[in-house]
Order: structure tokens, then sequence, then C-alpha cells
């Protein structure tokens, strides 16, 4: 007898069969997927047992021919191509053919299909041994019934979760799909009860809205933006809302759902500095490159992909999510929101009485009657680094600011009220400022006539040792002076309240014990430590001066709605919700 | 007066103004603990007696009433009528116990000083006191007194003020106080130029009183920090330039200039001076100016607005720069001034970055 022998082809599709179908929710993945390649716009799923007695799938698609079902049931039988080079391009769930063999092999499959409404087919596999088929009358479509899952493989079987936690996984799964395709009612029902009915829609924020709630959609922020041929579309979380629920992550390339940890952290990027860190944003993003940019068949359940250039795909989706959030839209918002409005115009008004934090100026003195200065447009270079683009709006005037509590600054919008954190925003300007700086070379420093002399800590004085050659570019220029004495000969200047001592103090103590390694998140440790103990306090007393210059410094920035922690700058009570609460509506 | 009421209080008495009889007539006063002001006007007393009435009231009073004799009188301490002409009033002020007992200050060793020395001394410095809070001493105004001259100084770690000027109070110990520029400023503008005051130190206060007014008012604790250290003495390079062909070139590059640092760049050459200013993302500018200078070149970075400031002050058309080296301090002053003052300013140079 020889010893190497060429396995029956029944043993080949178990084995191929482990790839592609590995729980319950496997099944469903490709049973729906194949049904949404045929076109359906009504799938029904029912499972029994969370799929492991039964599952269905029906759909009212194109439905296979009677004398081509026996093919479809082949390994490598399928409609999707017919070539190798369509491998290149591929826009279907499916073209590997070998889905519905596999799923056969593993269980007891009926298959019920027809091309058209009246004449169908019945075809019964049994651990892969097909049946002839039978005649039946049934609508244009196909059912795809697999039950007992896995009876012919004991040890596929005792892998199987509980019922609760494969159906867990199979509604994950049809999520996802379910985003993909907002146009296909899907129904859902498990052990004879109604669990999901989505109706068709045209956006993915109602399909959200279908599935998570009306609310949960309603707080998501719109993604769109076009980088070369890349298209990144969707929905993500704003900031104030990352770690308030579950994390979603989903993502689909060119219309499949798949996971992608690169894009993944590419999204999380965009949130760098806006959110605290150790938290994730949800997000529900389309990213549409070309065809023959990405390699969908690199796995048999095609849940990876591989890109041509995964660099840009990744920066296209970064800059998209970014730009997202740089709107004001993406301020935590009170009530609904309104239609979506850009904060930042393109072209930033020249505002002659905007003086960026100068403190009021005496009147009577002659020498500045006139001291104005046109130069506010300092950050102007944020502003079209990572421009707006595609809307030119009118250069927008500043509104009539009031300072409430010594804290925020209030103003009218078109859409409702808004409130800013001066705290917040001023970290937030102070930041982008030193990040430039930081990455740019050294900022101009004031030299000091009485240089200050810091006693520091043993852990201060190392956090000193290590952050020295940023802290000089950012304007202080430190001697040491044996032990932990420093003399500070200059400090940076970025505005005229700044009390340097203070802020390099409490910048030093907290950075102590910092072991962030890497010049650049070293950078954004410390701009948004210094940032943060340079800024404006609250409970400071603003001039109208000084708040006409940090709304338009704020306005500058590329996120605006966003301080360094996190939290919010800008918080916008719509006309609804207030017309809501005076009982107008 | 009302100046040193204080706009919110958490002390209701001090929103009030304190009325007494004296045996010339009714003195007023007012206080927000850390500054006191007194004055006293001529008045026929016809029972002796002491009320509050709420400070920003009786002022609008005052304002709006025609020119006739007031009488005011009080029933018991809280319920004030003013009579003025065919007007009446009825205030409901506060017990008068309630007001803070002003701090004590002898006059018996005192300083006397004419008023306009004074003011022309607090103007000229009290602009380059410190706002931060974290040096305190900074946020007053060195005041050192001697037998035979006195002189104040002011920085804020910046650039610093200093003028001194011949006094003649033989009597009087040599002090240094340290006086917040709020109360000086109330000094400069409550006492007539030609008053001679008499100034007189108490533990940690200093009054200043004339015949009729009298302000006291709190001082920083020192000490002081060593100014004459910093104030260079080898400055050996020597500009003279007109100040207002001076200021208006430095108004001209500040349009230019960044709004945080404000820094424009200098250069010193022989006959010339040249200023540019580079502001990324803005744009830049240059200019020259006419001066009297014959050192080597020398290339300096300064926050315009200080020198503006400064020059605002200088009380001459022509002024003088003195410097050493970029990073070192520059000195501005005067030039060809004939007054018993000297006046001199110094600002620190921003660090040049190219």
């Amino acid at each position: 007898m020889p010893v190497i022998l060429i396995l029956p082809s029944s043993v080949a599709d178990q084995i191929a069969a482990g790839e592609v179908v590995e729980r319950p929710s496997s099944v469903v993945k490709e049973l729906v997927e194949n049904a949404m390649d045929a076109g359906a716009t009504v799938i029904e799923i029912s499972l029994e047992d969370g799929g492991r007695r039964l599952i269905r799938v029906s759909d009212d698609g194109t439905g296979i021919n009677s004398e081509e079902v026996p093919r479809a049931l082949a390994r490598h039988g399928t409609s999707k191509i017919t070539k190798a080079s369509d491998l290149v391009g591929v826009s279907t769930f499916g073209f590997r053919g070998e889905a519905l063999p596999a799923i056969a092999s593993v269980s007891q499959f009926e298959i019920q299909s027809a091309a058209a409404d009246g004449e169908g087919t019945s075809t019964r596999v049994l651990g892969g041994q097909i049946s002839p088929a039978e005649r039946i009358a049934r609508r244009r479509g196909t059912t795809v019934t697999v039950s007992q899952l896995f009876y012919n493989m004991p040890a596929r079987l005792k892998f199987l979760r509980s019922a609760r936690s494969e159906w867990r996984s199979a509604v994950e799964s049809l999520t996802a799909l379910a985003l993909t395709k907002p146009g296909v009612r899907i129904h859902l029902s498990h052990d004879g009860k109604n669990a999901l009915t989505l109706p068709p829609v045209s956006s993915i924020r109602s399909r959200l809205g279908a599935i998570w709630g009306g609310r949960y959609a309603e707080d998501l922020l719109d993604v769109d933006d076009v980088a070369g041929p890349i298209h990144t579309s969707g929905l993500v979380q704003r900031p104030a809302d990352v770690g308030t629920s579950t994390r979603r992550g989903f993502l689909s390339i060119n219309g499949r759902a798949v996971r992608d940890a690169g894009i993944g952290r590419a999204v999380e990027a965009a949130y760098r500095s806006t959110i605290v860190a150790g938290v994730r944003p949800s997000f529900f993003i389309n990213v549409t490159v070309p065809a023959d940019a990405v390699d969908v068949n690199v796995h048999p359940s095609k849940a990876e992909v591989r890109f041509r250039d995964r660099w840009n795909v990744e920066r296209a989706v970064e800059t998209a999510v970014r730009r997202s959030l740089g709107t004001l839209d993406s301020a935590a918002s009170l009530g609904f929101r309104g239609s979506s409005f850009i904060f930042r115009p393109d072209t930033i008004p020249p505002n002659p009485d905007s003086e960026i934090l100068r403190p009021p100026i005496d009147h009577d003195s002659p020498l500045f009657a006139g001291g104005t200065s046109a130069a506010e447009i300092d950050g102007a270079e944020y502003a079209t680094a990572v421009s707006t683009a595609d809307v030119s709006a009118p250069a927008q005037p500043i509104p009539p600011l009031f300072q409430l509590r010594h804290t925020y600054i209030a103003f009218e919008h078109e859409d409702g009220l808004v409130l800013i954190d001066q705290h917040s925003a001023h970290e937030r300007v102070l930041y982008e400022q030193f990040m430039h700086t930081l990455e740019s070379g050294a900022a101009p420093a004031q030299r000091l006539l009485l240089p200050l002399t810091l006693h520091l800590g043993p852990a201060e004085g190392e956090a000193f040792d290590s952050n020295r050659e940023y802290l000089e570019r950012l304007g202080f220029e430190v001697e040491g002076f044996g032990g932990h004495t420093l003399i500070v000969n200059t400090v940076p200047m970025p505005h005229p309240r700044f009390d340097a001592e203070r802020c390099l103090r409490e910048t030093l103590d907290s950075l102590t014990g910092d072991r962030v390694a890497g010049a650049a998140a070293k950078h954004e440790r410390l701009a948004a430590t210094v940032a943060c103990k340079a800024a404006i306090k609250a409970g400071e007393e603003l001039s109208q001066a000084e708040m006409r210059s940090l709304f338009a410094a704020l306005r500058d920035t590329t996120l605006p709605a966003h301080d360094v922690h996190g939290r919010s700058t800008i918080v916008h009570l719509t006309w609804d919700e207030v017309e809501r609460r005076f009982g107008r509506r | 007066m009302a100046a040193s009421i204080p706009a919110k209080t958490t002390l209701p008495v001090l929103a009030n103004i304190l009325l007494e009889t004296t045996d010339k007539g009714i003195k007023l006063s007012g206080t927000d603990l850390d500054i006191a002001v007194s004055t006293e006007v001529m008045a026929d007393v016809e029972t002796a007696g002491a009320v509050t009435v709420p400070a920003k009231k009786l002022s609008e009073i005052a304002r709006e009433l025609p020119p006739a004799p007031v009488k005011i009188a009080a029933v018991g301490e809280q319920r004030v009528t003013l009579d003025c002409g065919r007007s009446r009033f009825k205030l409901l002020g506060l017990p008068r116990d309630e007001f803070p007992t002003f701090p004590s200050v002898r006059f018996n060793e005192s300083w006397r000083i004419r008023s306009g020395d004074l003011q022309q001394l607090i103007s000229h410095t009290s602009f380059a006191v410190s706002s931060e809070e974290s040096r305190p001493i900074l946020n007053g105004v060195l005041w050192e007194l001697r037998p035979d001259k006195m002189r104040m100084v002011a920085t804020n770690g910046h650039r610093l003020a200093k003028m001194e000027m011949p006094i003649n109070s033989a009597n009087a110990p040599a002090s240094d106080l340290i006086v917040p520029p709020k109360a000086l400023e109330q000094v400069r503008r409550l006492f007539p130029a030609e008053e001679e005051l008499e100034i007189a130190r108490g533990d940690n206060h200093i009054g200043f009183r004339s015949p009729f007014t009298a302000v006291f008012t709190r001082l920083i604790e020192g000490p002081y920090p060593n100014y004459e250290q910093v104030i260079p003495k080898d400055n050996d390079r020597v500009a003279i330039a007109d100040k207002l062909a001076l200021a208006s070139a430095l108004k001209r590059m500040s349009v230019i200039a960044s709004d945080q640092t404000h820094r424009i760049r200098l250069s010193f050459n022989s006959g010339m001076l040249k200023f540019s200013v580079q502001t990324p993302d803005l744009g830049e500018a240059q200019d020259e100016l006419p001066i009297r200078y014959t050192g080597d070149q020398l290339d300096i970075g300064f926050n315009a607005s200080y020198l503006l400031e400064i020059l605002r002050y200088i009380p001459t058309d022509e002024v003088r720069l003195t410097f050493k080296a970029p990073e070192r301090a520059a000195t501005v002053e005067p030039e060809g001034w004939k007054d018993p003052a000297s006046y001199m300013c110094l600002v620190m140079p921003l660090r040049l970055v190219d």
C-alpha cells in the first residue's frame, strides 16, 4: 500500500472548511454575503440555538438555475469571476467558490433556489453527499438552510461556545454586513423570535440609528474627504463622547467589511491630543480606493486586505478624520444639532481690532494710540496646513463676545449659543504654537534682567535634564548651577500675562517620572504640559480685545473644538434646544 | 476718593464712605483695606457725629446737586438726610463702628516732599512694575528715600525704569519702601502739584498727607532685588536718535512684528540704524533711521512694545541708547536733559534666532 494518498474530495472539503467555516457566525457571514452578491433587497436570517442547531438565510436575489445548483455546490464553483485576471479589482464579496461546498461538507445542508418566480429546485447535501434535486415551487431567490453544523466533526463541535456567545458573534458579523449595504432590508430572528429588523435606508447614519438607536447615530460626526484616489467617508465619535460607551470599530474597504489594525491606528492617531490616553474612539469608516490598489484575496474569509500603498491610505484616513474633528460641529453639543457649520473660514479676516492677548492699551498714551497690529494672522500656517479646502466661506467677522464667570466666552452663532472655555481654548492655541516651535526650531525668548533661580528636587531635576533641549527651543535658556539649581536666563513670552517661573516649575513638576520615548511623543507631552501651565486660567478677567484675539487664534488652530486633555473647548447650545426649553416648540 | 472704594467686597461697609465731623468741617474717608484715603472739607458743624453712607450713591448725588450749600443730618447712626436747595435725600447708612480704623502712622519723623516732584517720579517709573503674581516684590515700586535725594525703581524683570532727584529732608531717616503702584497712582492724582506733602512710615504702612487730604497704604515686604547689580556700567556703544522718529519707525515695524513677542531686529551701523522684522506666515518689513553712532555694527533684538513704552516717558527730543552686546542689557536715557532729576530705563534684548 502506498504511503502517500490523494485525499478524497469530501475530506479535502472538510479541511478547507476549517478555514472558511469556523463557527456559526462565519456561516451567517458567507451566506449573507452571497445573498448580497445576488442583488437581494430583502434578506431574512433565522438562527436556532445561536446557530448551532439551525441557520437559515433567505433572499430575493437572482437565484440559481436548477441545472447549475450542483455546480454551485462543487468546489471552486462560482459565478463571480471567470479568469485569474478578474481577481484584480473583484467587487463582489465572494469569488473563491469555496463557501457553499465547505459549509455543505460539515453540516446537513439544503439549498432551495429559483431564478424566476414559480420554478425552483431543492437540493439536500449531507456531510458533502449531494442528493438529487427535487423540483419545488418558490419565489425568485435562494434559501439556504444549514442544520447541525459540525455534526460530522466532533473536534470542531467541541470548540463551539455557548449559544449566547455564538449568537452574539453572529449578530456582530451581520451588523458589519448591514453597515456595508444600508439599502438592504434585513430581518433577523432567533429561536423563532424577532430579534432585529433593519429597514432599507440610504445612509450609514440611518442604519446605525436603526441598530443602536437614533441618539447614538446623531452624536457621530461625518467624515468625508478625498485625498487623491482615496475617498474616506463615514462617521466617527465626538472626542467628548469617547470612552462613554462601548467602543465599536467598523471599517470597510471598497464596501467590504474588513479588520485592519493599521487603519484603526490611523483613526486613533487623528484623535491624538483631543482625548485622554487609553480610551479608543468608535468609528464607522468606509475607504474607497482604486480596485487595483488593494488585494482582498489574502485569506479565505477575506477579513483582511493588503494595500499596495498602505502608508498613503493610513495618512488619508488620519487626515480625513482629523479634518472632521476640526469642525465646530465636533464640539460637545447640548440638545440636537442643526446643520453642520464650519467654524474656520478659509481666509482669515484681517481684523484691525484684534490683538493676541495684549493687555488693554491706555487710550491716553500718545505713542500707542494707533497701536493695533495685523499680526494676529500668526497662526495662519496651521490653518493652511490643514486647510478646510472645499468650502470657500466668506470672511467671518468676529461676533460680539461676552465673558461669563470670568471663565467662558459666549457668542451668538446662527445655529445657537456657543460657549468657549477660555483656559481650554488658550491651551489649544498655545499647544499648536509650541508644537510648531518645537518642530521648526527655536522661538524668540525674552532675556531676563534678574535671572530666575529655581531649586529643584531630584525628580524635577531629572525631568529638566531629559527635556532640556526642547525647553531651550521653547525659550527657556537655562544654566545649570551645580546640583539641581537652575539659573533661567531667557523665557518665552507667549502672552503678557505669562508667568514664566510658575510655568516652568509646574511643567517640570508634571513631567517628573515621565518615561516617554521618542522625540515626537516628547514634543507632544512637553507642548501639552507647557501649554496647560502657560494658558490663561479660568477666573481671569479678559478684556474685549483679549477675547477677540483668543477667538481669532482659536479659529486658526487645526482642532479648535478640543483642548489637549480631550475636553471640549466649545459647547454649543442650539436654538432648537433653547426654544424647546422656553416652550416655544 | 471714590477710586479707593472697592468695586466688589465681602465687607459691606467698605462700599460706604465715612463722614465725620472735625473742628474744621467734615472728613470723608474710604478704604479697600489696602489703601485708605481721607479728605477734609470746610463746613459749619452744628452737632458732632459720624455716619457712613453708600459711596457710589453719595458721589452720584453730589454730581447732580445744584450749586447750593448742602446740609447733612443724621437721625441715629443709620438714617442720613441730605438737603440742598429744594432737593432732599434720605440714605440708609451703616454704623460707624463697622468702619475699619485707619492704619496708625505717626508723622513726627516725616519727609517733606513737593507733590509735583513725587508726581514726576511716579509717572516715570510705575509703568514698569510687574503684574506677575509669582514675584510680588516686583509688583511694587521701590522708593529709596535719603536725606538729600530720593529714587524710584520699577521692573518686571524684562525692563526697568529708574528716576532720581535731589530733595531736602534732612530730619527724616533713610528708608527703602516698596509701594503698590495703585497707591502711588492715588497719591499722584489727589494732591495738587504745588502742595508740600508730609510722608511718614508706620510698621507696614506709609502715609502721605497735606493739610486736607491723607492717603495711607500697605507696603510690600522686601527685600527688593539688587537692581544696581544689573544696571550695566560698561556699555561702550552709544547711539543718539531722534525720539519721535525712532518711535514712529518702531510703530511701523510693530505692524508686522509677532503679536506674542513683538520682536524686531535693530542693526546699529555707523550713522544709520536699520530695522527689520520677519514674521513667519505674515511677512517682513525694513526701515532705516539716521542716528549718531560710531561703533562697530551691532545686531540686537527687542520687544518693540517695551521700547515704545519707554520712549513715551523720555522727556527730551533726543534719546540716548547704550549697548554692550546682543545678549546684554541696553539702556535708554534722555539726551541733553536739563533737570535736577536723572532718568534711566533699561531693557533686556530678545534672543535672536537665525
